[in-house]
């Protein structure tokens, strides 16, 4: 009796709490034949994650997965679709993934908006037979045999989504059919990065592909909304190199982007949207990423400040620097935090970058050489500015000075220059382009006095000219007064 | 010294009798009236347009009329040529004063009625320099080729163009094309200084052989005041020698309007610019274009603006033919109605040109 109470008490219980492992697994008729018959589909099917979780062929392929009457199973009538085709995986895939409530019942962690992301993504465009998408889902994830991102078997693994995204990427005669333009050489600028040696090593920490590009909704690199929009990549990449915990290992700062954000560069892209500014990539590559050389610096700041370069590379620091391992550019202006060059930079006092090596002791020729050259500077300086006072001046008393006002371009031109010539370190270079500023400039400073000095002559002249006009013309009023009278008298 | 002034005058008389001239001049004489003042304005309209022709020819040496030359020639002169900041200043100017001496001339001629027989055709000449002024005035604001003169021009010519049958031609005629281009600067240019000079010149011919012939016109009580003898004054040198005085102090006005208010160049003109905000023509232009501003789009099913313009026109002739219609002036009566139109026409030109002028 004891027992036939107990027995009834797990019934109940058992109703009440059904257990998932207590359900019959679905029939698979379909796998149970194909497996017999050594189909290569059945037997990765048997380690995708849809057979671990219950689903059945019958799930994309439609079908009764119930009979192993072929004709029943396979029939129209059942909805048996055969090999899903085209657009049609990528429906038959978001029918379940794009949706929470189904998903939810595999206690899925997953996104559900994949389809909608990849539909908008450069992927989503139609292919060239125009009856179907570019990409579909099984072009990634592969069709049959599919596992979680997180194993190493998966194609989209860190491990191995490199050659997957590079089975078309790096494929010429398939990426011509689509946008010729486009490099295809980005696997293999990858393998030289610091990125892709680590990786080779084994390191799936760093990053790969999507990291940058995202997965689903990849965008043009052109797109404003991209990971890797030219405003948007400094903060792509310091997704992880500002991450001190994620970057701890690797033993590198991680305040690039901070110091990037305050420099001249960060400024001209973040906040001017100036797009001409470099970003990350323009001085680290971006498929090959890693630092410049301390001796090719020069060559990577030079792909914009050309002349600088040029200059700096015949210069006597070039040789000095390798030789003392310093940095080329890096040295005086830093690297992240390059602040706008002012003439400050220039001279021997506290703040100019010259005095950190030339002293008047230590050595005496550079120290002078970089004394003279913030005095020629300077003095280039105070000439436009007073001639720009001076034409001010002119203007405001209504004076044509437009030549003068537009000479003052090659005078800031020259400062310009000037600037630039610094990075030749040698000091009649660097006179020649001054002195010719300076020339420009005295040049204004008489035009400029001139139209003051003519401002003044005018209305002397006036002066002189009322003067003359009123003393004619009180003698012509006395002389019609004296005729007047004599006609009276006449009368 | 005096012999020798009378040895070259005496040179000049064996050729060219210059006795018959002085002794016309002084037989003539002119009137002396409490109105006598107005007869000055005449004389300095004269001047002024003197001026302009001798600052015009000056400006003739270095401008460069076209459109990719206009406006870097003016400022040549303005920042090169020595005194051409004056001589340009002057010139634009006594192009104001010049319109402001005829206005008031016209107006004391009005209402002195002095356009009564027999100075018909005196008035008639002086209306139609008056006219031409304006034309000048027009076609001389173009010459710089800046921004407002650009603009301006479009707009007064559009204004032309609205005309109904002969706007759209004449538009065309003015423009040299659809659009303001070099070929209207060069079309304005020519006009300026060969087609209005010469006809200018000759209008103004007839209106000084007219005056000279006629002498001074009396005003009616003057005439009409039986009791009174009139005094006058020898023309010469008397009256001369006055309208001299007059001229000496104009020029004075206008060296001191010169160097202390020089005329602007402005910005070159770029047809694809817009226009600059509160865009106006000269002042002269300025009550028409108000009325033109404030007439309703469309009033009894007829355009606003053609309709404004056609009045203008109208009233324009009106004016212009005066001394046919006033019937009372020509029989040596007093007219009311003539003095009231004078009045109301004053009164609006001045009204509407401070409105245009302040909004």
């Amino acid at each position: 009796m004891k027992y036939y109470y107990l027995a009834i008490c797990v019934c109940i219980l058992g109703f009440i709490y059904p257990d998932k492992g207590m359900t019959a697994p679905p029939v698979n008729q379909c796998l149970n034949c194909h497996l017999e018959n050594g189909f290569k589909e059945a037997v990765l099917f048997k380690k995708d994650i849809h057979y671990q979780v219950g689903l059945t062929c019958a799930g994309c392929h439609g079908g009764n997965p119930n009979t192993d009457d072929m004709d029943k199973a396979m029939s129209k009538s059942a909805g048996f679709i055969g090999k899903p085709k085209g657009d049609v995986i990528t429906k038959i895939c978001s029918s379940c993934h794009s949706s929470p409530e189904f998903m939810k019942k595999y206690d899925s962690k997953l996104p559900t908006n994949q389809a909608s992301l990849l539909k908008t993504s450069v992927h989503g465009r139609l292919s060239i037979s125009g009856k179907e998408k570019l990409v579909q889902c099984s072009t990634c994830h592969n069709a049959h045999g599919i596992v979680p991102p997180s194993d190493l078997n998966s194609p989209v693994n860190p491990r191995n989504v490199i050659n997957t995204c590079g089975s078309c990427h790096s494929n010429a005669n398939f990426m011509k059919v689509y946008k010729p333009s486009i490099p295809i050489d980005q696997v293999e600028k990858y393998r030289t990065s610091i990125h892709g040696i680590l990786h080779a090593k084994g390191d799936l920490k760093v990053a790969v592909c999507f990291s940058c590009h995202g997965s689903h909704g990849i965008l043009s690199p052109s797109d404003v909304r991209s990971m890797v929009y030219k405003t948007n990549l400094p903060s792509t990449c310091a997704h992880c190199h500002s991450n001190s915990s994620y970057m701890k290992n690797y033993k590198i700062p991680t305040d690039q982007f901070k110091n990037y954000s305050m420099s001249v560069h960060g400024n001209a892209l973040l906040v001017k949207h100036d797009l001409s500014a470099p970003a990350c990539n323009d001085c680290h590559g971006n498929h090959g990423a890693t630092p410049p050389g301390v001796e090719s610096i020069s060559q990577v700041c030079g792909t914009c400040h050309a002349l600088n370069a040029e200059l700096f590379s015949t210069s006597p620091h070039k040789k000095a620097f390798d030789s003392l391992n310093y940095p080329e550019c890096e040295t005086c202006h830093s690297n992240h935090l390059i602040i706008t060059a002012t003439d400050k930079l220039i001279g021997v006092d506290n703040k100019a970058v010259c005095s950190r090596c030339h002293s008047q002791t230590n050595n005496p020729k550079g120290y002078i050489a970089a004394k003279t050259m913030k005095m020629l500077i300077d003095s280039l300086e105070n000439y436009e500015k007073n001639d720009n006072k001076l034409i001010n001046e002119a203007e405001q008393k209504g004076m044509e000075v437009g030549d003068a006002k537009y000479k003052l371009r090659d005078v800031q031109q020259s400062r310009l220059e000037a600037r630039t010539a610094v990075h030749a370190f040698n000091l009649k270079k660097f006179e020649v382009v001054v002195n010719k500023g300076l020339a420009v400039a005295s040049d204004i400073h008489s035009e400029a006095m001139n139209a003051i000095n003519d401002y003044f002559f005018r209305r002397y002249g006036l002066g002189i000219a009322t003067l003359i006009i009123t003393i004619l013309a009180i003698s012509l009023y006395r002389f019609i007064r004296r005729i007047e009278r004599k006609n009276k008298n006449n009368v | 010294m005096k012999i020798k002034w009378k040895n070259i005058y005496e040179w000049f008389d064996s050729r060219v009798q210059l006795d018959d001239l002085v002794h016309f001049m002084g037989k003539k004489y002119v009137p002396i009236h409490r109105h006598s003042v107005w007869y000055y304005f005449g004389g300095v309209s004269l001047f002024l347009f003197i001026i302009q022709v001798v600052t015009g020819i000056l400006l003739l040496l270095y401008y460069k009329g076209g459109e990719g030359l206009a406006f870097e020639s003016i400022h040549f002169i303005m920042s090169k040529v020595a005194f051409g900041w004056l001589i340009r200043s002057i010139h634009s100017w006594t192009a104001n004063l010049f319109i402001l001496a005829a206005m008031i001339h016209m107006f004391s001629v009005f209402f002195e009625k002095s356009y009564r027989k027999p100075r018909e055709i005196t008035w008639l000449t002086g209306m139609l320099m008056f006219f031409l002024a304006m034309a000048f005035g027009f076609s001389g604001y173009l010459l710089p080729w800046n921004e407002l003169a650009f603009f301006a021009t479009k707009v007064g010519t559009d204004i032309v163009g609205v005309l109904p049958v002969i706007g759209k031609p004449m538009m065309l005629l003015l423009r040299g094309g659809e659009g303001v281009t070099g070929a209207t600067l060069s079309r304005f240019f020519g006009f300026h200084i060969a087609v209005f000079p010469g006809i200018f010149t000759l209008l103004l011919g007839i209106h000084l052989i007219l005056v000279q012939r006629q002498g001074m016109s009396e005003p009616l009580d003057v005439e009409n005041n039986s009791v009174k003898e009139i005094k006058t004054m020898p023309f010469f040198p008397n009256f001369i020698l006055r309208d001299l005085l007059l001229w000496l102090i104009v020029l004075n006005i206008i060296a001191i309007l010169a160097v202390f208010f020089p005329w602007e160049l402005g910005k070159k003109a770029d047809a694809f610019a817009s226009a600059p905000a509160g865009i106006k023509p000269e002042w002269y232009f300025l009550f028409m274009f108000q009325t033109l501003k404030f007439v309703p789009s469309k009033i009894f099913h007829i355009d606003g603006e053609v309709l404004g313009i056609m009045l203008f026109g109208m009233a324009g002739i009106t004016w212009l033919l005066v001394p046919f219609w006033d019937r009372k002036s020509k029989l040596g009566e007093k007219s009311r109605l003539i003095n009231i139109i004078g009045l109301f026409v004053i009164i609006y030109i001045i009204i509407f040109t401070i409105i245009g002028w302040i909004t």
